[in-house]
């Protein structure tokens, strides 16, 4: 089968995201949803997380660039990602959600500051590595209905 | 439960990612789904008219949370099964007052939601 190489890519990729905690159980559970409603539902629930969590860290950057900082919102923003993250099985982007939690809790503008850059740089690798992932389902869709025609 | 008679559910949160996910799961199950966005989105689907079997709710919503949807929708007389889906335990005495039926904790497994639907009898 054609697509054969690309399945063992897609799977080699999803195995070392889970290996490096990228992604946890929760993800699985939505590899198992996808099983019973058919393909694009993953890459609708990771392109929705992505759409959702760049907004979020976004305004995250606002709110920590005003002269008083409202942590109020700032908190509120976090635990929106955490939620969506949790919700997706993204692991190390919800520890980080965590940690920025714990800070904003303490006002502490420095700290959130720091946990903010944290959350950019775990959610652009897995921003990339989902990007390949969806591409890779889309090249294994296409190659499997040329062969099935 | 009769088999073959539609079983309805109404998801309620703000983000439609989470709509997506609580709904496919519900799809899975073999009901029937309808979205809510809010807490006022859900209540006036009832007074419409609408009727459901289950009702899944979030708490944090812009504009009518889902401690007060749930208090509203009771004291209409909304009999159907309401299940919180909450962060932490530290939001479930609201629920509970509010006459919530069930909880489940984010993220929501499947596995989880099929056990609290089973003992509400709502599976085919």
């Amino acid at each position: 089968m054609a697509s054969a190489p690309l399945k063992a890519q897609l799977t080699d990729l999803l195995n070392s995201m889970f290996a490096m905690d990228f992604l946890d159980e929760q993800f699985k559970e939505l590899q198992m949803l996808e099983e019973a409603s058919g393909p694009g539902f993953l890459a609708e629930v990771v392109t929705l997380f992505c759409g959702d969590a760049e907004r979020i860290i976004s305004q995250l950057s606002v709110l920590l660039n005003e002269p008083v900082v409202d942590f109020g919102k700032v908190d509120a923003n976090v635990h929106q990602l955490k939620g969506s993250s949790s919700s997706v099985g993204a692991k190390r982007v919800a520890l980080v959600c965590v940690k920025f939690r714990n800070v904003c809790q303490e006002n502490d503008k420095e700290g959130c500051i720091a946990a903010l850059h944290e959350i950019r740089h775990e959610f652009d690798e897995l921003h990339k590595k989902f990007q390949t992932m969806v591409q890779l389902e889309q090249q294994i869709q296409v190659l499997d209905s040329k062969q099935m025609n | 439960m009769a088999s073959g008679r539609v079983v309805k559910a109404l998801v309620v949160d703000d983000k439609y990612l989470i709509r997506k996910i609580y709904g496919t799961m519900l799809v899975r199950l073999g009901f029937e789904v309808t979205e809510a966005e809010d807490g006022e989105v859900a209540v006036n689907y009832f007074v419409e008219g609408n009727e459901y079997d289950l009702v899944l709710m979030d708490k944090e919503m812009k504009v009518m949370n889902g401690v007060e949807a749930i208090r509203t929708l009771k004291t209409m007389g909304v009999k159907e099964k309401m299940v919180a889906i909450t962060s932490d335990e530290s939001c479930n005495e609201a629920f509970l007052e509010a006459g919530v039926d069930a909880f489940l904790t984010k993220p929501v497994k499947f596995a989880e939601l099929t056990s609290v639907l089973k003992t509400f009898d709502l599976l085919n």
